[in-house]
């Protein structure tokens, strides 16, 4: 599923987020990314989602090498991945329903699947009562919740998380990993960067550590 | 067809919460619109006034007192022959001093005090407008001005080159007037659209991220620009009519008095579609620079 191969990314003043990185996921894996902050756990995973290209080396996606897509054809590739962020990222004068449809709606699927699909999602996180309400009128964990929603809704192969519990308490947290690992269970390969040690021991899957932009361990 | 559903609906939601930077936006393509629209009224109406002006063209044998009745033939056998006429008239002296006095009843004093009818007769030709444009006219009084009995031809055409060279003048400035209005106008869509797009860069970058086509992550502010120039031309499409109805109700008479009978008329459908187009190509024009910072 994921390849990278002696992956680097330099920025300024000869700054290495990641050097000389070698990885592999496969599909239907849930991995865990960890280690101290500026370990490269973010910066690997800007590179998945293709916001960012790096200074050398190959990523290899799909049997796809990324450095070979074009504008269009990253904007297609990107709908086969769904993304959570720690901060949500979700638009505040949206309601719920919206924030989860538009994603269907600005890739195309027709206004009642949008609808529907939406609907299916947020009664899969649990929050289809709220549909109708506004995000700032949930708390965080709802809020992350909502952030899943929408990166399931058009049921994408690879799930990338960026310190999704982040923000959360320990019990919320690891009502969110369970929420990922159902999406795991169902085939999406799912990817988490955290530095929570704690929710890794209680999940139980593959972490990769990283530290200064290297894999240190993998366990 | 969806991204354009989208782009429009997101657009309009984009005007309306613009608030007063979108007011303003919509202030200058008005007034850059009524500028253009201005100059169109007055070019178009000038134009169609010199057409009719032009195709009504004539001109006047003016006969000497002397002048005998075979000379008089011969001139009106000359005009026949020529092929330029489309009608001509004989006006006698004394038809002449009666017209006079029915122009210009005011001036019935001045009439009455005449010893002699000092009004010379004339034969009136009404040309046929090819004939003007040839040129073969112009050869016809040249040739009646040294005909035996004729005291005087009046053809003045020169004041219509007048009028069409002042009208070009009148085209040239108002063009470039309004080529600035509506550049002003863009770049102030482009700026009011940049304040939308900065205040949802948090939308586009999770549109960005979810795979949306560009045309759905920049068409929303093409068509922000765009509605926002179809209300300013709409807007200055109505002040305009506003405006020349005023002028119609204040000064219709005398304009129509010194354009010798003719009055203005407001611009025809193809010319108020051709603005209201304007409008929108301004406002997405600045609504395209804009976009091109999204995504």
């Amino acid at each position: 599923m994921i390849e990278a191969h002696h992956l680097s990314k330099m920025y300024s003043r000869g700054l290495y987020a990641l050097h000389d990185l070698s990885l592999s996921v496969k599909k239907g894996e849930f991995v865990f990314l960890t280690g101290p902050s500026g370990a490269g756990k973010s910066t690997f995973l800007r590179l998945l989602l293709m916001q960012e290209r790096p200074t050398s080396g190959e990523l290899i996606v799909n049997g796809q090498n990324l450095a070979t897509l074009r504008r269009r054809e990253v904007q297609e590739y990107r709908r086969n991945i769904g993304f959570i962020f720690q901060d949500f990222k979700l638009i505040h004068s949206r309601t719920l329903l919206e924030n989860v449809s538009f994603v269907a709606e600005v890739i195309g699927v027709p206004a009642p699947q949008q609808r529907r699909r939406a609907f299916q999602v947020l009664k899969w996180v649990g929050l289809q009562h709220r549909m109708n309400a506004y995000p700032a009128t949930l708390s965080g964990g709802e809020q992350q919740r909502i952030a899943i929603a929408r990166a399931l809704v058009n049921n994408p192969s690879m799930v990338l998380a960026d310190e999704p519990t982040g923000n959360l308490d320990p019990d919320l947290s690891l009502e969110i990993m369970n929420l990922l690992r159902e999406v795991n269970a169902a085939g999406t390969t799912v990817v988490v960067a955290t530095h929570d040690r704690e929710l890794i021991r209680l999940v139980g899957r593959r972490t990769v550590t990283l530290d200064q932009g290297k894999v240190v361990e993998v366990a | 067809m969806r991204a354009l559903g989208y782009s429009f609906r997101l657009g309009w939601s984009g005007i309306r919460q613009s608030g007063g930077s979108g007011a303003f936006a919509v202030l200058a393509i008005t007034l850059a619109m009524i500028v253009l629209g201005t100059l169109l009224l007055l070019t178009w109406n000038g134009e169609r006034l010199l057409a009719r002006w032009s195709s009504a063209a004539e001109f006047s044998v003016y006969l000497r007192d002397d002048a005998t009745s075979e000379e008089r033939g011969a001139i009106e056998t000359m005009i026949d022959q020529s092929g330029v006429g489309l009608s001509r008239e004989y006006v006698s002296k004394a038809d002449a001093l009666a017209h006079f006095r029915r122009e210009f009843a005011e001036l019935a004093t001045l009439a009455a005090s005449f010893d002699d009818n000092p009004f010379p007769a004339s034969v009136e030709v009404r040309l046929k407008p090819e004939a003007e444009a040839d040129g073969r006219a112009a050869g016809l009084v040249r040739r009646l001005a040294s005909a035996a009995g004729v005291a005087d031809v009046g053809y003045d055409r020169e004041w219509l080159g007048r009028v069409a060279a002042t009208l070009q003048t009148v085209r040239a400035a108002g063009l470039a007037l309004a080529a600035l209005m509506a550049l002003a106008a863009v770049v102030t869509v482009a700026t009011v659209v940049r304040l939308n797009l900065h205040a949802r860069r948090n939308e586009i970058e999770i549109m960005e991220l979810v795979g949306a086509p560009l045309a759905f992550i920049r068409g929303p502010f093409v068509a922000e620009g765009f509605l926002q120039g179809g209300i300013g031309a709409l807007v200055a499409l109505v002040l305009l009519w506003m405006g020349f109805a005023l002028v119609g109700e204040w000064w219709g008479t005398s304009i129509r008095a010194m354009l010798g009978g003719d009055g203005i008329e407001f611009l025809p459908v193809r010319l108020l579609v051709f603005l209201l187009a304007g409008g929108m190509l301004v406002g997405g024009a600045g609504g395209f620079a804009a976009a091109r910072h999204a995504g």
